[in-house]
C-alpha cells in the first residue's frame, strides 16, 4: 500500500459575487499518494482548477480540513503556505506561465534558487530534451518546449509533487504526448507524484487513478490496474 | 539578506531593465523628465535669491546730518539711531571722511576737490544705516526723517521696492509653476508605474506560483526601481550642469554685473538633491506598484 501524502476532507470553496455566493467547491474529499499519477477529470466549471490550487497552497479552502503529512494547511500561515509552495509542489499550467524575460535556463533557476534541495539544471534541461535551447527566451520557443521548460522547472526544486492544469490544453498531440510522456517517467523516474488536471477523458486511461469531478463535488473516483504508455493514447 | 541573494537581486534588476527596453526607457524618461524640471526651477531659485541678497547687501539709508544742528541734537539723533529696533547697523561718516571717499572715487581728477579740506569742505556728516530687514527700509526711512537734527534722508526709493517687488514675483510664480509640475510629474510617475505593473502583474503571480516569498519577489523590483531612477537622476544633472556653464559663460560676457552661483555649487546641490530624489521616486514606484500586486 502507498503511502499517503496528502487528506483533504470536505473542502468547500465559496466565492462572493456580489449579492450571490458561488461554490466552486461543495465538500471534496480527495487524497493523494506518494509516487502515483493521478488525473482529475470533469468538465470546464467543475472546480477542477479551484482544488489544484488549494492543494498546491496557492488559495485557501473556505471550509475543510487538509492535510500533509503532520501539517495543516488549513490553518497555516501565509509564510508557512509560501514555504510549502516552494519545496513540496512544482506546477504547470496550460499557458506555461514562463517569466517572459527569462532564458530557458534562467526560468528553471529561478525556481531552483529558492528551493532546499534544488536538482541540477542543465541535467533536467537534457532530460526534457532542450540542452541547445538553454538560452533561448520564450518566445523563441514552441508551445511544447515551453511546456518543457515548464515542468523542467516545476521539478527543479524537486518537490514531492507535480500539480499540472490541463498542462496538454494548448499543445498538437504530438507535443501533447510528449508532454505527457515526460509526466509519467518523472512520476516514475523520480518517484514523484503527478496531478493533472484535465476535461480530455483519452488522458486519463494512462492514470493510475481518476478522479471524476463534477459541480465542485467528486463524482466517482477509478482506480486504473494497467495504465497506457503516453504514446498509446491519441486524441 | 545573503550576499549570493544580493547579487542574485541586482542581477535580476539589470536583467529586468535591458529586456524590459522601451518600458525601462519610459521610466527612465519621465524620472529625467521631473528632475530635469525640477532641477532647472532650482537654478532659477538659487540665482533669484543670490541676486536678492547682493541687493539687500547694498540696500541702505543714508542720513544727511543739518549743517545747523547743535551738538545735543547731534548726541540724540546718534543715540536715537542706534536705539532704534529695526536698525542692523550705524555707521556715521564724517564729512572729513566723506571727502577722502569723494577723492579716491576721483582717482587722476582728485585735485578737483583739493583745497576744500577743513573748514571748506562743502559736505555733510552722514549715516549709513542698513536696516535689520531690508524691507522695511522705506519704513525707517519714513520715522528717522522726523528725528531732531535731520537735514534729508535717501534710500534709493524708486528702485529698491520695484526690485523687491519683481524678485517676489519670481519666486511666487517659480513655486506655483514647480507645484504644478510636482502634480503632473506624480501622474506622470504613478501612470508608468501602473503600466509597468499591469504588463509584468504575471510575473509576479509566476513567481508566487513557484514559492517566492513577497520579499523575493519584491527585491528585484525595488533594485530595478532604484536603478532606473538613479539613471533618470543622472541624465538631468549632466544636463543642468552642461546648460548651467554655457548660461554663466555667456552671462559673464554680456551682463558681467550680475553675479551668479557658480557652476560648480550648482552641481554640488543638484547631486545632493537630485540623485537621492531620483533613487527614492525609484524604489518608491515599485515598491508600491508591486504592493498592489502581491495581495492577489
Ligand atoms: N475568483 C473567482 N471568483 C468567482 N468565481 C470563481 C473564481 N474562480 C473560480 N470561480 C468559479 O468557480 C467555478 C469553478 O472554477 P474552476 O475551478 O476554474 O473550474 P475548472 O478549472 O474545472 O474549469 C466556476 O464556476 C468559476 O466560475
Ligand atoms: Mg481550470
Amino acid at each position: 500500500m502507498a503511502k499517503l501524502l496528502i487528506e483533504a476532507r470536505n473542502i468547500k470553496k465559496r466565492y462572493q459575487m456580489g449579492e450571490v455566493i458561488v461554490y466552486a467547491l461543495r465538500g471534496v474529499d480527495f487524497t493523494l499518494y506518494e509516487k502515483e499519477l493521478v488525473v482529475v477529470l470533469g468538465p470546464s466549471g467543475s472546480g477542477k482548477s479551484t482544488l489544484l490550487n488549494i492543494i498546491g497552497g496557492m488559495d485557501r479552502a473556505s471550509e475543510g480540513e487538509f492535510y500533509f503529512g503532520d501539517f495543516h494547511l488549513h490553518e497555516a500561515s501565509e509564510r508557512q503556505l509560501t514555504y510549502y509552495r516552494r519545496n513540496e509542489v512544482g506546477f504547470i499550467f496550460q499557458f506555461y506561465n514562463l517569466m517572459p524575460n527569462l532564458t530557458a535556463y534562467e526560468n528553471i533557476d529561478l525556481s531552483a534558487q529558492i528551493a532546499e534541495n534544488p536538482l541540477d539544471i542543465d541535467g533536467l534541461l537534457e532530460q526534457v530534451g532542450l540542452s541547445e535551447r538553454r538560452d533561448h527566451f520564450p518566445s523563441q520557443l514552441s508551445g511544447g518546449e515551453q511546456q518543457r521548460v515548464a515542468i523542467a522547472r516545476g521539478l527543479a526544486k524537486n518537490p514531492r509533487m507535480l500539480l499540472c492544469d490541463e498542462p496538454t490544453g494548448s499543445l498538437d498531440l504530438a507535443s501533447g504526448i510528449q508532454v505527457l510522456k515526460l509526466l509519467r517517467d518523472f512520476c516514475d523516474d523520480y518517484q514523484k507524484t503527478v496531478v493533472i488536471i484535465t476535461h480530455n477523458t483519452e488522458i486519463s486511461k494512462m492514470a493510475d487513478r481518476v478522479v471524476y469531478l463534477k459541480d465542485g463535488l467528486v463524482d466517482k473516483v477509478e482506480i486504473n490496474d494497467s495504465p497506457l504508455s503516453a504514446e498509446q493514447v491519441s486524441w | 539578506m545573503h550576499i549570493r541573494s544580493l547579487f542574485y537581486f541586482i542581477g535580476e534588476a539589470l536583467k529586468s531593465i535591458a529586456r524590459n527596453g522601451w518600458m525601462s526607457v519610459a521610466s527612465i524618461a519621465v524620472v529625467a523628465i521631473t528632475l530635469l524640471i525640477l532641477g532647472s526651477f532650482m537654478v532659477l531659485n538659487y540665482n533669484v535669491t543670490l541676486i536678492t541678497e547682493d541687493v539687500k547687501e547694498q540696500v541702505q539709508i543714508v542720513l544727511y546730518v543739518d549743517e545747523e544742528a547743535s551738538g545735543e541734537d547731534r548726541l540724540k539723533l546718534q543715540q536715537k539711531l542706534v536705539g532704534h529696533p529695526q536698525m542692523e547697523e550705524v555707521r556715521f561718516v564724517s564729512r572729513d571722511e566723506a571727502l577722502e571717499r569723494l577723492k579716491r572715487q576721483l582717482g587722476d581728477r582728485s585735485y578737483l576737490v583739493e583745497g576744500y579740506e577743513g573748514e571748506d569742505n562743502p559736505l555733510r556728516d552722514s549715516y549709513e544705516l542698513r536696516t535689520k530687514i531690508p524691507e522695511d527700509i522705506a519704513i525707517v526711512a519714513g520715522e528717522i526723517k522726523e528725528y531732531p537734527g535731520v537735514d534729508y534722508v535717501d534710500y534709493g526709493s524708486g528702485v529698491v521696492e520695484p526690485l523687491f517687488q519683481f524678485t517676489g514675483v519670481v519666486r511666487w510664480m517659480g513655486l506655483i509653476f514647480m507645484a504644478g509640475l510636482a502634480v503632473t510629474a506624480v501622474f506622470l510617475i504613478a501612470h508608468t508605474i501602473r503600466l509597468t505593473v499591469y504588463i509584468r502583474r504575471k510575473e509576479i503571480m509566476i513567481m508566487k506560483y513557484v514559492g517566492a516569498t513577497d520579499w523575493f519577489i519584491r527585491w528585484p523590483f525595488v533594485f530595478e526601481g532604484l536603478i532606473l531612477g538613479f539613471i533618470g537622476a543622472v541624465i538631468p544633472i549632466i544636463i543642468i550642469y552642461y546648460g548651467y556653464n554655457t548660461a554663466v559663460a555667456w552671462a559673464q560676457t554680456n551682463i558681467y554685473f550680475v553675479s551668479l552661483v557658480s557652476p560648480e555649487d550648482i552641481i554640488e546641490e543638484m547631486v545632493k538633491v537630485l540623485l537621492p530624489l531620483g533613487v527614492i521616486l525609484g524604489v518608491l514606484g515599485s515598491s508600491i506598484s508591486v504592493r498592489r500586486f502581491l495581495k492577489v
